[in-house]
């Protein structure tokens, strides 16, 4: 492929995917700084990509492949200087909520408690989560991760009991 | 009475957070790629460096030492790290292009980056800790036979850095191998969501 459309292709997937990129650097890390490192690793890991699109899948999934796993690359280098482990949704279910005291006091802390959520499980886990958040039906999720969509159909469910457990509103959670 | 949580809302939460910086302009993209590969190119040469320092090192060693065993243990030190330095140079070659990144499933990259970790651990002794073992040996061996012509003791006495050296050696492949199993289960792990 030639620079030229490298670049139109890039151009193209920042456009439509940049919001979408900046989230999914959001839900890898948590410091602001390094962040912004990682969203433009992922940048620079999608342009490069480009060298070798051919069409033969969605634009779209080739974002998200490109995207998750250049930060999964990043969670992998990252782990060996971090002292907290990774859990699985499963390990998840069984922790306890550490927002449980607390009554949820709108969006933007329902938000920074999702992000907090997120930003424990293993990356498949949190890639799935991702792809639910995003919109994405079960068939484009599997596609993207390569997770058969049975399995994908069975995460989505415990991620939507999950959330209903850890976020639904006004409820016990502060009794 | 307690408000019913819809998931769904979540989602919307999630995708209305606003638009994020602006994507960062082409020239600096291109400006990133051409410095990610000088990165590469003077790792390479670091790499090359501490070889380049340490082979003629080694050869000096083999060319003046007055016992022909420790030559010979020298020498083979010599052929052990051209054989890192090859190795080092294979592995690097064979990394990942840039368009793997979107050719491979979020599952199967995992994999890969998991099983190439495993893989670099269970080989540390065929082309890192191995290639250095029969110099070494053969120079401590020297050693202790030439201890062991002035007396017992002193012959004994140097026995013993080879013997915590193959402590050391045998220690750093158990950890590998052990680090390497953790890796194989989260393997098997991600092999049964691809089912």
């Amino acid at each position: 492929m030639g620079a030229n459309e490298q670049d139109r292709w890039y151009l193209e997937a920042a456009a439509a995917y940049g919001a979408a990129l900046d989230r999914l650097a959001r839900a890898y890390e948590a410091d602001q700084e390094k962040r912004r490192d990682l969203l433009q690793e992922v940048h620079l890991a999608l342009w490069r990509s480009f060298q070798g699109f051919d069409g033969r899948c969605s634009l779209r999934t080739w974002v998200y492949r490109v995207a998750h796993n250049a930060a999964t690359s990043y969670v992998i280098r990252q782990r060996r200087s971090r002292a907290s482990a990774l859990v699985s949704l499963e390990e998840l279910e069984t922790l306890p909520d550490p927002a449980q005291n607390e009554r949820a006091a709108g969006r933007r802390h329902s938000l920074a408690r999702l992000l907090e959520l997120i930003q424990q499980l293993k990356p498949l886990d949190r890639q799935v989560i991702l792809s639910y958040l995003e919109g994405l039906d079960a068939a484009a999720t599997a596609e993207i991760t390569g997770i058969s969509p049975g399995n994908v159909a069975t995460k989505i469910h415990r991620i939507k009991n999950l959330l209903s457990q850890r976020f639904h509103q006004g409820g016990n959670h502060a009794e | 009475m307690q408000n019913e949580f819809i998931p769904d809302d979540m989602c919307n939460v999630w995708q209305n957070q606003g638009p994020g910086p602006a994507p960062p302009p082409l020239e600096e993209i291109h400006g990133k790629a051409g410095k990610l590969h000088s990165q590469i190119h003077r790792r390479n040469i670091r790499e090359s460096v501490v070889s380049a320092l340490l082979v003629p090192y080694f050869a000096y060693c083999a060319w003046t030492a007055r016992l022909p065993m420790v030559q010979v243990g020298n020498g083979l030190l010599v052929a052990g790290l051209l054989y890192m330095v090859y190795q080092l140079y294979r592995k690097a070659s064979s990394a990942a292009a840039p368009a793997d990144l979107g050719w491979k499933s979020c599952v199967a990259f995992y994999r890969a980056e998991l099983e190439r970790q495993r893989d670099a651990l269970l080989s540390v002794w065929k082309w890192y800790l191995g290639p250095l073992v029969p110099g070494l040996a053969t120079i401590l061996a020297a050693g202790s036979i030439a201890g062991f012509h002035r007396s017992t003791l002193i012959g004994t006495l140097a026995i013993l850095p080879a013997g915590l050296i193959a402590l050391l050696f045998w220690g750093v492949g158990r950890l590998n191998r052990k680090a390497a199993g953790q890796l194989q289960k989260q393997i098997d792990a991600l092999d049964a969501l691809g089912r």
